[in-house]
């Protein structure tokens, strides 16, 4: 990625948390997925009256400032045989949590990890996402974040249907 | 559909930083030993087959300037569908699932995940989707991210 980012100055909206509404438009343009066309950023500015440079000098500025985590393929898992999703959250003592999301996050099955706050009927602090090709598999995974971590109470929730799933949008 | 190495090889590649390159399936077909057309090609099928969802920007919500949550609820089944519409009508819902525990009992059942451009903005929709049900809707908001990332080994089981 460095050598891609590294050969032209980025363009666009430098601070955090300030969106430039050129960026925002280019955004709003492009986060259903860009056309797969030998030129794709030439396309996106003639749609949007910018130049082919400055689709990419913009992109490469929101990669810089993290307003876009990462410029790639979303791929569908289940259509690649990862067929199994668990939501696996955990009741962590406060004064662990830092030392057990890390661990947590380390496993390649882990792709999400995040702490979040507890209620009087929610006392599951670590929210784990584990993905793989079947629920047996995911449980060897969450048998293993155990072990790690010697924590007894979790609770693994399945997705039983999906209503709804898009990336993030503007 | 059947996939052939040529494809997994593509694959892998795109799901982490997409060339930003006047010619981008050029770039990729040079570093994949394969030739520009068959890369589109592929790269096309793959998405009209639907196994790649979109190819572009992974946009950062918090980083934006926006917020984000997860938010769980307790809807009876026979209720699901239609709460679930009421819900998905809003377009910061990007996911929005059944969940059944598996081990223990759970107080929430639908689970989903919403932006807006602020804190008030999420709030007023929170209060909106519960006077819409009639049910309370838990907010669950991030405290802490240790990984956020989903990238899929496309070589595993073989």
């Amino acid at each position: 990625m460095k050598k891609y980012l590294q050969d032209k100055p980025a363009i666009g909206s430098k601070d955090s948390k300030t969106a430039d509404p050129i960026d925002i438009r280019l955004l709003k343009h492009i986060q259903d997925g860009i056309p797969l066309v030998e030129r794709p950023y030439k396309e996106i500015g003639d749609a949007l009256g910018l130049s082919e440079e400055e689709v990419i000098s913009r992109i490469k500025g929101l990669l810089e400032t993290k307003k876009v985590r990462r410029f790639a393929a979303s791929v569908a898992h289940r259509k690649i045989g990862i067929n199994s999703n668990a939501m696996c959250v955990w009741r962590v003592p406060s004064e662990r949590v830092e030392k057990v999301g890390k661990i947590m996050a380390s496993f390649p099955e882990v792709t999400h990890c995040y702490e979040r706050p507890t209620f009087p009927d929610w006392p599951y602090n670590l929210f784990t996402m584990i993905h793989g090709y079947t629920d047996e598999e995911c449980e060897k995974v969450i048998e293993a974040m155990k072990k790690r971590t010697g924590l007894e109470d979790y609770v693994i929730l399945y997705s039983e249907k999906e209503f709804k799933k898009t990336g993030t949008r503007i | 559909m059947e996939l052939k190495r040529e494809d997994k090889k593509i694959l892998h590649r795109l799901q982490s930083n997409f060339p930003l390159t006047t010619r981008p399936f050029k770039a990729l077909a040079e570093e994949l030993g394969l030739e520009e057309q068959e890369v589109l090609q592929r790269t096309r099928a793959m998405a009209e087959k639907g196994l790649i969802r979109r190819l572009g920007p992974i946009i950062d919500t918090h980083e934006m300037g926006n917020t984000a949550s997860l938010m769980a609820m307790r809807v009876p089944e026979q209720r699901i569908e239609e709460v679930s519409r009421i819900i998905n009508a809003y377009t910061g819902v990007s996911h929005n699932y059944l969940r059944k525990g598996k081990n223990k009992e759970i107080p929430y059942n639908l689970w989903f995940t919403m932006s807006a451009p602020n804190k008030q903005e999420l709030t007023k929709t929170i209060k909106e989707i519960e006077e819409k049900t009639g049910l309370k809707v838990r907010n669950l908001p991030t405290t802490k991210k240790f990984k956020i990332g989903v990238k899929f080994n496309i070589y595993r089981g073989e």
